[in-house]
C-alpha cells in the first residue's frame, strides 16, 4: 500500500521529467491550491506566496530528475514550498522561531479545552500569533510534520522544536481564550 | 500526536481557504521553463555525451576483443607456424639436396632422371596447393597429413631411385667380379 501511495501520479511525474508540458500543467493543477495555501499560511502576503509557489514549481520541474519516489510527489513539492517560504522569512528578517528559550509544559486539560473550540477561532488565533510562534504551529499542527522533520526544516534540535511548540501552543490557547 | 493536532488534522480542509490565481502563476512558470526548452530525449546534451561514451566503450571493447583474441591466436599460430616452417625447411633442403644429387649423378639415364623429376614436379605442385590450404586452415589434420604424405612420397621416390642406382652399381661390380 505504502509503495502505491509513493507512486501517486507516477505517469505524470515521469512525463514531466522529460519536459512534457501537458503533464507538467496537470501536476500544477493538482497541487497549486494546496501549495499556495501552505505558502499563504506561512507568509500571509498574497504576492509573496505567489512568488514562492511559482519559484517552487519551476525548481521542482527543473529538478524533477532527482525525484526518486522516496516520498510522494506532493510531499516532495510541499517541502520545497516550505523551505522556500522559511528562507523568504529569514531574508525578510522575520523570526521563524520564538526568541525566548524557556521551556513550557502544557497539560492535557488545555487540549481538551481547545478541542471544543471552533476551527475558525483556531485559524484566527494562529493568524494573531507572533511571527516566532506561527511557523512551528503551522508546521506541526497544520502541515502535519513531526518534531524530527521540523528540526530539519528550521535548523533546530528536536528538543528545541518540542519546547517551542509547547510555548507556541500555550500562546495560541491564550489568544483563543480572549475571543 | 496530541489532541489539538488530531483535531486540526481532521479538519485540515478548513485551513485551505485561499484560491491561487492559476493562470497568472502558470504563465510565469511556463515562461521560466521555456528558457530550458523541451529537448527531445535523444538531443539532450547529457545523453549525447553518454551515447558518445557508450559508442567509444563499445568500439574499444569490440576492437580489444578481436585484438586480444587475434593476438592470442596469432601468438599460438606463430609458434605452430615456426615449428612447421622448421620442419618444412628441413625436408625441403633434404629433398632439394637429393634432387641435386640425382641431377649430378652421371650414372643415371637422362630418361630416368626426367621421369623422376617430373614426379617430383607433380609432388611440388601438390605441395604448393596443400600449403595454401594450410594457410587457410592450420588446424586441419587432413591437410597436415596430406603434406606429410607428400614428403613421404618424395622420400620414397628418392629412396627407390637410390635403390636403382645401388642395384645398377651392384650389377656393375658383379659384372666386374665375373669379368
Amino acid at each position: 500500500m505504502e509503495t502505491n501511495i509513493l507512486y501517486t501520479h507516477k505517469d505524470l511525474v515521469e512525463k514531466s521529467k522529460f519536459g512534457d508540458r501537458n503533464s507538467q500543467y496537470r501536476l500544477y493543477e493538482l497541487y497549486i491550491d494546496a501549495m499556495y495555501n501552505i505558502s499563504m499560511r506561512m507568509l500571509g502576503i498574497k504576492e509573496d506566496a505567489e512568488d514562492i509557489v511559482q519559484e517552487s514549481f519551476i525548481d521542482a520541474f527543473k529538478n524533477l530528475k532527482s525525484f526518486r519516489y522516496e516520498s510522494t510527489f506532493g510531499s516532495w513539492l510541499k517541502r520545497i514550498v516550505i523551505n522556500k517560504s522559511i528562507n523568504h522569512l529569514k531574508l525578510k528578517k522575520i523570526p521563524v522561531t520564538p526568541l525566548d528559550q524557556h521551556e513550557y509544559h502544557i497539560s492535557e486539560e488545555i487540549d481538551e479545552q481547545i478541542m471544543a473550540i471552533d476551527i475558525s477561532k483556531i485559524k484566527s488565533g494562529i493568524n494573531l500569533l507572533p511571527n516566532g510562534y506561527k511557523q512551528i504551529i503551522n508546521l506541526y499542527l497544520i502541515e502535519g510534520y513531526d518534531h524530527i522533520e521540523i528540526s530539519e526544516i528550521l535548523g533546530i534540535t528536536i528538543s528545541t522544536s518540542k519546547s517551542q511548540y509547547h510555548r507556541a501552543k500555550k500562546k495560541l490557547v491564550e489568544i483563543v481564550n480572549t475571543f | 500526536m496530541d489532541n489539538l493536532k488530531k483535531h486540526i488534522q481532521e479538519n485540515k480542509h478548513l485551513f485551505d481557504e485561499h484560491r491561487a490565481d492559476k493562470q497568472k502563476i502558470w504563465q510565469n512558470i511556463e515562461s521560466n521553463l521555456d528558457t530550458s526548452r523541451i529537448i527531445p530525449l535523444w538531443r539532450h546534451p547529457l545523453l549525447k555525451i553518454a551515447a558518445s561514451i557508450l559508442i567509444l566503450i563499445g568500439t574499444y571493447s569490440v576492437f580489444s576483443f578481436f585484438a586480444t583474441s587475434e593476438f592470442n591466436q596469432n601468438q599460438q599460430n606463430n609458434i605452430v607456424h615456426q615449428e612447421l616452417r622448421d620442419i618444412d625447411t628441413y625436408y625441403k633442403d633434404l629433398v632439394s639436396f637429393q634432387v641435386q644429387l640425382i641431377h649430378r649423378n652421371p650414372k643415371l639415364q637422362p630418361e630416368d632422371k626426367k621421369k623422376f623429376l617430373s614426379f617430383m614436379d607433380e609432388l611440388d605442385e601438390e605441395y604448393d596447393v596443400l600449403k595454401l590450404e594450410m594457410a587457410k586452415n592450420l588446424n586441419n589434420e587432413y591437410i597436415l597429413e596430406a603434406i606429410v604424405n607428400n614428403y613421404k612420397k618424395r622420400i620414397e621416390l628418392i629412396e627407390n631411385l637410390l635403390k636403382q642406382i645401388n642395384t645398377s652399381k651392384k650389377l656393375n661390380t658383379d659384372e666386374d667380379y665375373i669379368l
